[in-house]
């Protein structure tokens, strides 16, 4: 699905191409840092976040495990 | 103490104001000027150099205090010598790619130190030992938040654009970066790539949109009107983390259905191989050689005869496959002293950029102490019609002395490659071989390899 959001965005932004002869290709590089920079970014926290929470999840169970086989004994 | 020795400058070190490299006797020298000082001191005082140095990402460099500094020159470091130097449109597909991640390693860990990487050219990183090590001392600045991220053009020219060519078009395309110097433009890629690209989010933000934001953006009046946008610490986090996600998720090629059973058939009955070995290593043993050119070095079986010397080996071959396959044994079993390379030897590396002298040429970086010419002969003299007398000429170009087989014109290697052609080659003898390498050589071992019909010789430049 983002994929396709993505598809659509992209060619709402890239048409038309001008040429220039005084190309000056930093500054777009510049904008499509600055065009990615909020998907990649929240991409990225979800993805730290995510990790987090697997770990915690992992934690939680595992501590779980170790009680109920500390009651067990 | 004030040597009176000359200084070489680097031809290639004139981009960056801030200090270049130069040779004395063997050391390579970094010369870094005031205006770096700043950048330096952060770079030094964040403890990000140590690190660097101490993970292996950054070529060791120490302070030299004993050479004369002209006025504006702060320090000058003495770096770690790099064997050989190589060039990214000589890497296989495995190589660019783990030198792109090192670079995005580098990056991060300058982030974290409050620095960035202001250059990340695919020229800063060399393979020491079969690992990618960055070279440049001063592509580091202070990061200051809110600027994007300055390099990240010439990253996605220099990596990521050779890379997706690669893996999704054709795994000789990283060749573009030997016209393009200053890494393949990226209105290339976008036209070269396949549609279904378009699909994929990062593929589309940093090669597609990236391409039409450099035509688009390129009015000056537009640069004024975009100096006040800031991009977070976190999204330019974020551009890298999608930049590493893309480069670990590529695959070598479509399908990798070759991989299994390539290059496992030879011409020699196991024993004959055998002792082919054994007469290489019979022949280094008289050399004793500090390097090794192995030129047609297929997945670099022979080159390792070498190598596990501790000869610095290079392992040529014209096949990126053969190359990928070679590096990637490399990777997986840590093997010492030997670079793997592609090269076309009836069209090698030749010297480019600015008053072609910023790449070398093949010929530049040698000559080797031993040559290999493996079961190389006959491809060069009857696929590429070359006369012994250039073979031989080239040869004594790239190394002192020279192990090389010969191939006679009844071998079924030689059979096959004359099958669908006129045989011209009425001077393919093995005694016109010998006649014309004479000329440049000095034969001093000749040995028939047993169960088969070809000749080993070691051949010492006259």
């Amino acid at each position: 699905m983002i994929h396709i959001i993505f598809f659509l965005f992209v060619f709402l932004i890239v048409a038309p191409i001008k040429a220039q002869a005084y190309l000056d290709p930093g500054t777009g590089s510049y904008i499509t840092q600055m065009l990615i920079g909020f998907i990649a970014g929240s991409a990225y926290l979800i993805k730290i976040y995510w990790g987090q929470l697997k770990e915690f999840i992992a934690k939680l169970k595992d501590k779980k495990k170790k009680d109920g086989a500390k009651k067990n004994k | 103490m004030v040597l009176k020795k000359i200084n070489k400058l680097e031809p290639s070190s004139f981009r960056d104001p801030s200090g270049h490299i130069f040779y004395q006797d063997d050391y390579i020298l970094r010369q870094v000027n005031d205006i770096y000082k700043k950048d330096l001191d952060l770079l030094v005082n964040s403890g990000l150099m140590a690190k660097l140095i101490d993970k292996g990402l950054l070529v060791s460099h120490i302070e030299d205090n004993k050479i004369k500094k002209e006025k504006g020159v702060i320090v000058i470091f003495k770096a770690d010598k790099i064997p050989f130097i190589s060039y990214p449109y000589e890497w296989s597909f495995s190589q660019l790619k783990d030198a792109a991640l090192v670079t995005l390693e580098i990056q991060k860990l300058a982030i974290e130190n409050g620095m960035s990487l202001k250059d990340a050219s695919s020229y800063n990183i060399q393979f020491i030992n079969g690992k990618p090590i960055f070279i440049d001392l001063l592509s580091f600045e202070e990061y200051q938040e809110g600027k994007p991220w300055v390099a990240y053009e010439q990253f996605c020219q220099h990596f990521i654009g050779p890379l997706l060519l690669m893996s999704k078009v054709d795994a000789d395309l990283n060749k573009l970066l030997r016209i393009y110097i200053n890494g393949v433009p990226l209105r290339l890629v976008s036209k070269l790539l396949p549609k279904k690209t378009y699909l994929s989010f990062s593929i589309s933000s940093h090669i597609h949109l990236h391409a039409r934001n450099q035509s688009s953006y390129a009015d000056s009046e537009k640069v004024s009107q975009n100096q006040n946008v800031k991009l977070s610490k976190f999204a330019l986090l974020g551009i890298i983390d999608s930049l590493e996600s893309l480069i670990k998720g590529l695959k070598y090629g479509d399908s990798d259905t070759e991989w299994g059973e390539y290059y496992t058939f030879t011409n020699y009955t196991d024993q004959a191989f055998q002792e082919k070995k054994q007469l290489v290593e019979e022949y280094l043993n008289i050399v004793k050689p500090k390097s090794v050119w192995d030129i047609g070095a297929n997945n670099g079986e022979f080159s390792r005869l070498a190598s596990q010397k501790g000869i610095l080996t290079v392992a040529s071959d014209i096949d990126p496959v053969a190359v990928e396959k070679n590096y990637i044994a490399i990777k997986n079993s840590n093997e010492e002293n030997l670079l793997p390379l592609v090269m076309d030897l009836t069209n090698p590396s030749p010297a480019i950029g600015w008053n072609n002298q910023e790449r070398k040429s093949l010929i530049e970086r040698g000559p080797s102490d031993v040559v290999f010419a493996l079961a190389l002969i006959h491809h060069l003299a009857i696929s590429n019609n070359l006369p012994f007398s250039h073979i031989a000429g080239f040869c004594k170009d790239i190394g002192k002395n020279l192990i090389i087989e010969f191939v006679p014109k009844d071998d079924s290697k030689v059979q096959k490659l004359l099958a669908t052609r006129e045989d011209i080659f009425t001077k393919y003898t093995q005694e016109d071989f010998e006649k014309e390498f004479s000329k440049l050589f000095k034969i001093v071992k000749k040995t028939t390899i047993p169960q088969s019909k070809r000749t080993l010789y070691l051949m010492k430049s006259l």
